[in-house]
């Protein structure tokens, strides 16, 4: 009896690390996905990683739902997005990602390039991380 | 939601009209605007060692492109004092997702430098997560709203 909790204890505490260590590198990796679906247009890929109580805070202050980013990302302006600094911080089933994103376009024929950074919020829900909030803000050159 | 930076705040007030997202939620929408307050009336009071208490150990602070962490956050707030500034603050949704809830609302800020009088207003999003009982304070964000 002894050794049987002795066993679950221990497999129960390298599920929790597995768990995490995995968590980081599919968030991040999801966090690349997100940034190639607005620039090959695909909110189809992106639908799958927002949460459908989704909330999105613009560098301009606005308030967009998961509709209305899934909307955006089918005329968005970027060829590219090149995202940097990220750093996952874990609690629990709650996971808040920061960084910077770099995006290149054109817009009105004319190039743009712009620096952001972010803060979003994934959480682990029905076996998979799903964001339910990003906040961006323009962070200069 | 707010940092007082490195200013005074002489009222933080009116956590109103706030709509919880889910059904059954009043408690723990109540529990984290109480903490939205508790923050602001820290920030008015200068309090590190309250601050303390309601910012996790890994808040990421995100506010006009600049991040700061949570020992950044508290090392600014010693320096509060020198120019007085008045926000008001308006939460307009609580979201909960698993554990942890979301708040998002605006704020006006009216700060005084040299005799002159700066408004400016923020949208911001903050994320609390509940730890053993307590809501803690593990992301906040705030881009400006225009004029």
């Amino acid at each position: 009896m002894i050794s049987l909790l002795a066993w679950a204890g221990t497999s129960a505490g390298y599920a929790q690390a597995g768990f995490d260590a995995d968590a980081e590198s599919k968030i991040v990796a999801m966090e690349h996905v997100w940034a190639q679906a607005y620039t090959i247009k695909d909110p189809k890929a992106l639908a799958a990683i927002l949460d459908d109580g989704f909330v999105c805070v613009t560098s301009e202050g606005k308030v967009l739902s998961k509709a209305e980013v899934l909307a955006d990302v089918r005329t968005y302006t970027a060829l590219q997005i090149l995202t940097e600094s990220m750093l996952v911080h874990l609690h629990g089933d709650t996971a808040i990602v920061s960084g910077i994103f770099r995006t290149k376009g054109v817009e009105h024929g004319k190039p743009y390039t712009r620096r952001e950074r972010f803060v979003d919020t994934w959480i682990y829900k029905n076996g998979q991380w799903v964001s339910v909030t990003t906040m961006v803000s323009f962070a200069g050159d | 939601m707010r940092t007082t930076g490195w200013l005074l705040i002489l009222v933080c007030a009116g956590l109103l009209r706030v709509r919880a997202q889910e059904g059954g939620k009043g408690g723990a929408t109540t529990a984290v605007l109480a903490q939205e307050q508790a923050w602001s009336d820290a920030e008015s009071r200068n309090d590190t060692g309250a601050l303390e208490q309601i910012f996790d150990n890994a808040l990421v602070f995100i506010e006009d492109g600049r991040l700061a962490t949570k020992g950044e956050c508290l090392a600014r707030v010693p320096l509060a004092g020198s120019h007085p500034r008045q926000i008001v603050a308006a939460a307009t949704a609580v979201h909960f997702f698993g554990s942890a809830a979301v708040v998002v609302g605006t704020y006006h800020e009216l700060a005084v430098k040299d005799g002159k009088a700066s408004p400016k207003a923020w949208r911001f999003i903050d994320t609390w997560v509940n730890k053993q009982g307590r809501w803690m304070l593990v992301a906040a964000g705030a881009s400006p709203l225009p004029k």
